[in-house]
């Protein structure tokens, strides 16, 4: 023992006593080990995945699944285009509907609330971002496509009610990342602004917003990732018709539900097809992660 | 392809005599059958029954070769499965209800309609005598039993309409075509009744015929089937304790009804 502490402070002054540079050395390796299984699972799911997914490319064909417009596992079709339209359909609506709540509220948190006003809001919407999705789903499937049912005539299953419980989901992610953004832009360029004879309103639109812009934009792409990822609380209100949907109020299918429903029976080529679908929405968020990357690189 | 092997009671049991016996086939009549099975061998623990699930098919023909003294179905016997020697015990009755709002006007379809209306043919009401309103389809998910037996009765070769709704339960149907007036969805029999709720549901006549236990047990409303246990030749011994044991009032009130089947008891005579 003696002799290796001999030899660590043989090559370097050290500063510190014995026990605290094993302590900081340990500490380090702990550091390392948390990332490295991370990163490790992270890996292995993305392998086994693409592993299980391999018999669409080399026994189904890739075009045929991707471009393919039938999704019926008892004849052995596995064409996933309606169901990324319908993922699409589902997010693009909602981050429409949601983002210029969610910077409304990002700009009303930073710019205009008092610290009072402020002092509540933002627990409120905080603690709407941490409710569970099946309370969302719950909520949507009793309540809401009850009340779309009514004025529709139809089930109320479809892009309609997804779009209002998933915007209701995503906006608390937006408005707190934006209100981030917002509140970093250095207090001297708001009174800069108002110095130049802007009012409120000119500063916020004119010089803070746009200043904060690629901040925001991130906030939106986050709030877009969890909207294409979301599960549980669609499954609820979508209607589960993997086709192309006749309309805002007819049901639809997304890449998420449609594992969830056929999970439980799926054998063969099917669940592989199950698995390939969980390969594209994989590449899919890697994508909104390298964009997100990309951005806040464009922001330093 | 579910495979359930179950092996009740004295397995592998080396004092005394036990009578074994091999009861095989449908999964649909598992859950009674492996239950009967449990509770049969609790009372006599001398016997030993062996209950498997691989399809209907499987089962009749495990009974006709011998390695089964009790074959399982959820179908009838085809024409030439009859001439086997086969003596059929129907143990249950299972139908389904085609269920629609309260409000809806339509009263009854017949199985050609029904089968225009699941497959998308026909997609308003007023080509069926009801309002001008556009039918909104209500599917169960394939992992479901309902669905494969309304397929298979009333479907026939005809793919269902990919763009109906697809709910994972028969809670769910339910609920939704309740309040829904231009819905159509099908349900066991036992779930039209209110149990835990007040929304109430429309049965419709197939065929002319109100689906209730009575018209299911002796065959007139046509979206039903029976299920059967089948012995080569008059059931004997331990079979035919297990066969009147599954159509005592302790299976027959408890565990074919909380299997959502009908008892063969109120259903009509054996």
């Amino acid at each position: 023992m003696s002799e290796n502490n001999e030899h660590h402070s043989a090559g370097s002054l050290q500063l510190v006593s014995r026990s605290t540079y094993v302590k900081e050395n340990l500490l380090k390796a702990v550091f390392f080990m948390c990332a490295f299984v991370f990163v490790l699972a992270v890996a292995l799911i993305f392998i086994f995945v693409g592993w299980k997914a391999l018999p669409i490319v080399t026994e189904y064909g890739l075009g045929k699944f991707i471009t393919g417009t039938v999704w019926s596992s008892s004849t052995g079709q596995f064409g996933i285009l309606p169901l990324i339209i319908g993922s699409f359909i589902v997010t693009l609506g909602a981050l429409a509907l949601g983002t210029p709540l969610a910077v409304g509220t990002a700009v009303f948190l930073s710019d205009v609330a008092s610290p009072k006003v402020r002092s509540f809001v933002r627990p409120a919407v905080e603690l709407l971002a941490g409710v569970p999705s099946v309370v969302y789903g719950f909520f949507g499937i009793i309540l809401l496509r009850a009340i779309v049912a009514k004025f529709s005539g139809t089930l109320g299953f479809g892009a309609f009610t997804a779009w209002i419980v998933l915007a209701i989901m995503i906006v608390p992610t937006i408005a707190v990342l934006s209100e981030d953004a917002l509140r970093s832009i250095p207090e001297g360029i708001r009174e800069a602004s108002y110095a130049m004879g802007a009012t409120q309103w000119q500063t916020i639109y004119k010089v803070v917003v746009p200043a904060a812009k690629i901040g925001i934009i991130d906030a939106i792409i986050l709030g877009m990732g969890r909207a294409i990822g979301e599960t549980m609380a669609v499954l609820m209100v979508v209607g589960n018709a993997p086709v192309f949907p006749a309309g805002i109020f007819a049901p639809l299918s997304t890449m998420t539900t449609q594992i969830v429903m056929d999970m439980p029976y799926a054998v063969g080529l099917h669940r592989t097809a199950l698995f390939a679908m969980a390969a594209m929405l994989f590449i899919f968020s890697m994508f909104l992660v390298a964009t997100v990357r990309l951005l806040s690189r464009l922001r330093n | 392809m579910a495979v359930s092997l179950l092996m009740v009671g004295g397995c592998g049991r080396s004092q005394g005599r036990t009578d074994q016996i091999t009861v095989s086939g449908s999964t649909t009549i598992l859950p009674i059958a492996e239950q009967a099975a449990e509770l049969f061998t609790q009372k006599d623990p001398s016997s030993s029954i062996l209950v498997s699930g691989l399809g209907s098919s499987a089962g009749i023909e495990a009974v006709s070769a011998g390695t089964a003294q009790v074959g399982t179905s959820s179908r009838d016997l085809k024409e030439e499965e009859k001439s086997l020697g086969l003596v059929d015990t129907p143990i249950a009755y299972d139908g389904i209800a085609v269920i629609v709002s309260p409000k809806n006007p339509v009263s009854g379809l017949t199985v050609e309609q029904l089968q225009n209306v699941f497959a998308g043919v026909i997609t308003n009401w007023s080509e069926l005598g009801g309002a001008d309103r556009h039918i909104e389809l209500v599917n169960r998910d394939e992992a479901s039993g309902t669905r494969e037996a309304f397929k298979k009765i009333v479907m026939g070769d005809i793919p269902f309409d990919p763009r109906a709704a697809v709910l994972p339960g028969t809670g769910q149907v339910r609920d939704v075509v309740a309040r829904a007036p231009g819905a159509i969805g099908y349900i066991s029999l036992g779930f039209v009744k209110p149990r835990f709720t007040n929304v109430t549901v429309k049965a419709l006549k197939v065929d002319g015929v109100t689906p209730s236990e009575k018209t299911v047990g002796d065959q007139t409303y046509p979206i039903g089937r029976r299920l059967h246990f089948l012995t080569k030749g008059e059931p004997t011994g331990l079979a035919k304790a297990y066969i009147d044991f599954v159509l005592s009032d302790t299976i027959q009130k408890g565990v074919v009804v909380d299997a959502g089947f009908i008892p063969v008891a109120e259903g009509g005579a054996r």
